[in-house]
């Protein structure tokens, strides 16, 4: 007799499994996909490959997308450890994006360098706070759903930048084109080895390790985790619930921020329509991909940026839409789904097994 | 003036109808206590297959069912996941609308730029002669008649029946109703399923009769406005008519302003205000205790589970 | 005697490696009342929720009139006429009750005839209800005649109570008494859970009795016969419940010092008023009162969780006003909670983890107190593990794989190492077995030694083998504060309890 059986603690290494069974269920569907459209799916995940690891050049296009896709999960992770929904890194984005395009192109346009980057990375990570500190304090203040006031004010910030970029900031000598005039060359970030990676990179791991320590060593990210586990148990030990929702919302949006500077200083060299392209969104999947660790949070971007870059070159060599990125990206969320759920279960040969106290993995 | 009322007006209703289709269908998710944030891909995934189905079959009414029916399909992903597997609701219904815009753009893209069948504006004869209301509401296509049939049916039977009874109980108190001899699976699975009808109807709007033929995300954020005017609306049908017409009639004044050259209001004002406008309801809302207990589901987002 | 209406045959039911109920056998008959009888935890409600459909048993059958029968839901129970009144009352707040019943029993019936219907059915059984009242403005007793009201339409002829007398005041309990007697002479068989061995014998045919899920017990009531000692001992398990060698100490210094206390009630329970009372070092203060009498608001105001309305504090020597009193941060205050496993600990984090919870300022360091000595965590949770031999591999264990008992045990010793002047505990030993009872009593006794102690609860046998004074609560007030030693005065408790002065 075979039968299927909830396994009475999660098994260790449920990580390991859940992942690679997520994995396994994202690449079935999508080669589904490829073999209904009459191509060969080895051929199509053969020419993603290609296009991914194929050269220097290709892959160093996986790291440029996986930069603010660290900070955007990084945002997410934080909010996602105390529980809360944060769906408005893309905004948070947005704004973070202005604050440092404005430093740039108006507060201090003729600062140095070693002046000004960090100026504007600084004038990021605050406009990214402030957008997100409206969510933090109405969530804290009046219990209002943070998922859906996070994700409205996505709306509202990129309606405010285009405004910005068709109206008041438009590049007066841009023949019409929507966006600012280039930033001054001071502002760019340095990029490496000839390729468009960008000290945005470097900058988003260190921030992926800071938040690790934060999290898991500092009494801060202690008290984030029980509010996040165990709300109940946070007032019994006399938490600071309201604060820690806003010194968490805040910190969000900060990171989130920052992937709005990475872009704009890093990559357009101006603020235009490129900015939002939804890299705030894929941060919630990089998140939960992650599983919440800060320390995977970059791993799993690399792999979404893989999937990005893997997408654009199917596209180019096969003729196939890119946007079967997209496809694969909600195939791996909804593997991890599965995943998350088979681990529970064991197969059973034989016997009740309810006496075997052992369980196997 | 006259005139410019009745423009706007008009384009006001044309506007709502997606939304408000996507929010009908919403509602009645939410108030079996599921969340699902997957409108938008529905919408899209609904929408294509609408027109896919009305190039092949040339009829319209083909083209409606079929981009229903594959909303509603597509929406049981949602209910696999999140009733079978108790995965996370707010996640699955992201990425059930990432996979949706994916789906969509992917497949439609040989269909960018055809001209399928086409739903156009229907005068109802007698009504449409009453001045100005008639002119703004009879004046419409056979998808805002469609609407103005379901928001009252939908609100009937949420409120009125048995139906909508054993749907509220679920969303409200999933233990009890289930200790009260309910299905609160399949009840739920069934409230999903009409939420991806009313999406798939949304998309198919789109598709057929608002902009006539297939563009990528066509739909616009439209799934997410129908979720916050949920919200808005206090899951009630009947407010939802009035929140979608309020969304619409502030898309309309910025076309009214673009096309007269005013700008009194400037349009980035406008286009913010639906979503500054929800905002604020939802603070409303959530602040006054009493109102909040009175109008959202208690047990929404939260999984049934029945230890066995 | 007729055949038995309904016969649970080798039931056994696993939750996990817990064995919940052990080839239990039981069986009863139309138109007497059945008392199922155990301590918590011996499996009672388990049993009679496969009864109703709400579990699946593991093995064994369950006959109903003859039948053998499968229950996949509440709802196919239901079919077969078995209804249960849960603890819990299953009905939805934000609905009327003539919505509430109809989800349940009007099926086929159209909603305009549903009042007359309830309407009816009430009369004939001596309850009233207005149905088109909220579920949410009821009070207890109001909501289980719903309940009972919506199973006697359902054309249950098999009733289970859990616990029907837990949560009601003395006037409902009369009252519900009534309805059992009518509902007897009208040929339905009644099972109720409890564990009073009063109503057992006031109100019960037959009675049988659990213990560690197991039955050992089936038999008819002969009053003369059985006796509330011998029903004790059986559902115990041994003669003696317990005993506690409690050496004499001289009572000390006020330690904590109430007057006049008043405050609002807590997530909607009862509030209290006028509360005064000392906690001197060296004695066990109890506060002893059904639950739902206004303890846990008093605890919550009293460990600062929320504000009380009037009074004053007076703690180690400190006057505090109400508005001080919530914000200052009690040092030297130990507390235990009755949620043990969603308030006292965060199940999904580790003993260590969780030895950290109340204890943080003692374990901040480095970059100015801003991390956590995650090793003197470990160090302090290995030696929380032997010391008080909680049953765990290692201190990296959840605290939510933790037995009831062993989790009572593990935030003891947290709230023990703050080296406590006042601890308080609530409801310490509800629902644990006698070994770990036993321990919990013995270090609440070697801890009055340096502090005082407050100890709230409902359960009389604590109160009485640890207590040096004892407070009755009732409705929000206390009635009386005891003397231990006042033999006649102790025997007056039971009775205060229930709000009859004397």
């Amino acid at each position: 007799m075979i039968r299927i059986e909830k396994q009475r603690q999660t098994p260790k290494r449920a990580t390991f499994y859940t992942i690679i069974i997520a994995a396994c269920i994202a690449f079935s569907v999508g080669g589904l996909i490829f073999a209904c459209l009459g191509v060969n799916p080895l051929t199509a995940y053969g020419a993603m490959f290609k296009g991914v690891f194929g050269s220097f050049n290709s892959f160093s296009e996986v790291l440029v997308k996986a930069t603010p896709l660290t900070f955007t999960g990084l945002a997410v992770v934080v909010a996602g450890v105390m529980m809360l929904w944060n769906i408005g890194a893309e905004g948070q984005l947005v704004w973070g994006g202005i604050f440092a395009a404005g430093t740039a192109l108006f507060l201090f346009p003729t600062a140095p360098a070693f002046v000004l980057i960090p100026l504007a990375i600084v004038a990021s990570a605050v406009g990214g706070t402030l957008w997100a500190l409206i969510p933090g304090a109405l969530k804290a203040r009046f219990q209002v759903n943070e998922i859906l006031t996070t994700l409205l004010l996505n709306y509202v910030a990129i309606i405010y930048m285009e405004h910005l970029f068709y109206g008041p900031w438009r590049d007066p000598a841009g023949y019409g084109f929507p966006g600012t005039a280039q930033l001054p060359e001071a502002a760019h970030l340095v990029r490496f080895l000839g390729s468009r990676i960008h000290l945005g990179f470097p900058l988003a791991l260190f921030c992926a390790v800071v938040l690790y320590f934060l999290l898991n060593k500092s009494i801060w990210g202690y008290q984030v985790r029980v509010i996040g586990q165990e709300q109940r148990a946070a007032h019994y030990a006399g938490f600071n619930v309201n604060g820690k929702i806003l010194t968490v919302m805040g910190l969000s949006g900060a990171l989130a921020g920052m992937a709005g500077m990475a872009e704009v200083c890093g990559i357009h060299y101006r603020l235009q329509t490129g900015l939002a392209v939804g890299y705030g969104y894929d941060g919630i999947i990089v998140a939960w991909l992650a599983m919440l660790n800060p320390l995977a949070v970059p791993f799993v971007a690399i792999l979404l940026g893989a999937l990005f870059v893997g997408g654009e070159q199917l596209q180019t060599v096969l003729g196939l839409p890119s946007t079967i990125a997209l496809i694969l990206e909600a195939a791996l969320l909804f593997g991890l789904f599965s995943g998350q759920a088979m681990v529970q279960y064991k197969i059973v040969f034989g016997g009740s097994g309810a006496q075997d106290g052992k369980g196997d993995d | 003036m006259i005139d410019d009322i009745i423009f706007i007006g008009q384009i006001a209703i044309k506007s709502s109808v997606a939304v408000l289709f996507a929010t009908i269908g919403e509602i009645v998710t939410e108030r079996g206590g599921v969340l699902n944030l997957g409108v938008e891909g529905m919408m899209l995934v609904g929408a294509l297959a609408g027109f896919a189905a009305g190039t092949v079959s040339q009829n319209p009414f083909v083209a409606v069912a079929a981009g229903t029916l594959v909303g509603g399909l597509f929406s049981l992903i949602h209910a696999f996941f999140t009733i079978a597997l108790r995965s996370n609701q707010v996640l699955c219904g992201l990425a059930l609308t990432i996979l949706g815009t994916g789906l969509a753009n992917f497949l439609g893209r040989p269909l960018i730029g055809t001209a399928g069948v086409r739903i156009r504006p229907v005068d109802i004869p007698y009504l449409s002669d009453v001045p100005i209301v008639g002119e703004i509401f009879f004046h419409q296509s056979p998808f805002a008649y469609g609407a103005y049939i379901l928001v009252p049916l939908v609100w009937y039977i949420l409120f009125k029946t048995r139906t909508g009874l054993v749907l509220r109980a679920v969303g409200e108190d999933a233990a009890s109703s289930d200790a009260a001899g309910v299905n609160v699976p399949l009840t739920r699975t069934l409230c999903i399923f009409t939420g991806g009808l009313f999406a798939g109807l949304a998309g198919t709007y789109l598709s057929l009769s608002y902009t006539p033929g297939w563009k990528e995300s066509m739909s616009g954020g439209q799934g997410w406005i129908a979720i916050a005017m949920v919200i808005f609306c206090t899951w009630n049908p009947l407010r939802a008519f009035w929140g979608a017409m309020l969304f619409g009639g502030l898309t309309a004044l910025q076309f009214f302003f673009q096309a007269t050259s005013m700008d009194s209001i400037p349009s980035y004002v406008l286009k913010m205000m639906p979503y500054l406008l929800t905002i604020a309801v939802l603070v409303v809302v959530t602040a006054s205790s009493k109102y909040r207990k009175a109008a959202s589901p208690a047990d929404l987002g939260i999984p049934f589970i029945r230890e066995r | 005697m007729s055949a038995p209406v309904i016969a649970l045959k080798g039931i056994t039911k696993y939750f996990g490696p817990v064995v919940a109920n052990h080839d239990v056998d039981f069986s009863f008959h139309s138109g007497r009342v059945h008392a199922l009888l155990g301590e918590n935890g011996a499996g009672k409600s388990t049993l009679m929720s496969i009864l109703a459909g709400r579990y699946a048993a593991d093995f064994g059958s369950v006959v109903v009139k003859g039948e053998e029968v499968n229950f996949s839901s509440p709802a196919s129970a239901l079919e077969h006429g078995i209804g249960m009144v849960y603890q819990r009352f299953m009905l939805i707040e934000s609905m009327t009750i003539a919505e509430n019943i109809s989800l349940a029993a009007f099926k086929n019936i159209r909603q305009s005839d549903t009042h007359q219907i309830i309407i009816e059915t009430c009369r004939r059984y001596g309850l009233s209800v207005d149905p088109e009242k909220y579920v949410y403005e009821l009070s207890m007793g109001e909501r289980q005649r719903v309940e009972i009201i919506k199973l006697l339409l359902l054309d249950a002829d098999v009733l289970i109570f859990d616990e029907p007398t837990a949560v009601l005041t003395p006037p409902e309990i009369d009252s519900f008494f009534e309805v059992i007697d009518k509902l007897r002479s009208d040929n339905k068989a009644i099972v109720f859970i409890t564990h009073k061995l009063e109503e057992v014998l006031t109100l019960a045919d037959d009675i049988s009795i659990m213990r560690k899920g197991r039955l050992v017990l089936s038999t008819r009531v002969d009053k003369q016969q059985i006796s509330k000692q011998q029903l004790a001992r059986l559902m115990v398990g041994r003669d003696v419940v317990l005993r506690v060698d409690k050496e004499i100490l001289p009572p000390g210094d006020a330690i904590l010092s109430v007057t006049d206390f008043s405050g609002d009630s807590v997530h909607g329970g009862t509030s209290f008023r006028d509360i005064t009372f000392d906690v001197r070092r060296g004695e066990i203060f109890s506060i002893i009162g059904v639950a739902g009498n206004g303890q846990s608001a008093l605890v919550a105001t009293l460990t600062g969780l929320s504000k009380a309305r009037s009074g004053e504090v007076c703690y180690l020597g400190e006057s505090y006003s109400t508005e001080a009193w919530k914000k200052n941060r009690k040092l030297g205050m130990a507390y235990v909670p009755e949620d043990r496993h969603h308030t006292g600990c965060v199940g999904s984090m580790s003993i260590a983890d969780n030895f950290a919870l109340t204890r943080l300022s003692a374990y901040s360091t480095g970059f100015g107190g801003l991390t956590l000595d995650r090793e003197r965590m470990i160090a302090d949770g290995e030696r929380a593990v032997e010391d008080f031999s909680i049953k765990a591999e290692s201190s990296a264990d959840t605290a939510g794989s933790l037995s009831g008992g062993n989790l009572q045990k593990m935030i003891l010793a947290r709230e023990l190492a703050k080296k406590p002047q006042l601890f308080i505990a609530e409801q310490p030993t509800q629902g644990l077995d006698i070994s770990a009872t036993e321990d919990i009593w013995q270090a609440l006794l070697a801890c009055r030694k340096e502090a005082g102690i407050l100890l709230v609860t409902g359960d009389l046998k604590e109160v009485l083998s640890l207590s040096d004074r004892i407070a009755v609560m009732f409705n929000g007030r206390i009635l009386e504060i005891i003397d231990a030693k006042d033999v006649e005065g102790v025997g007056r408790v039971g009775l205060l309890m229930a709000g009859v002065q004397c």
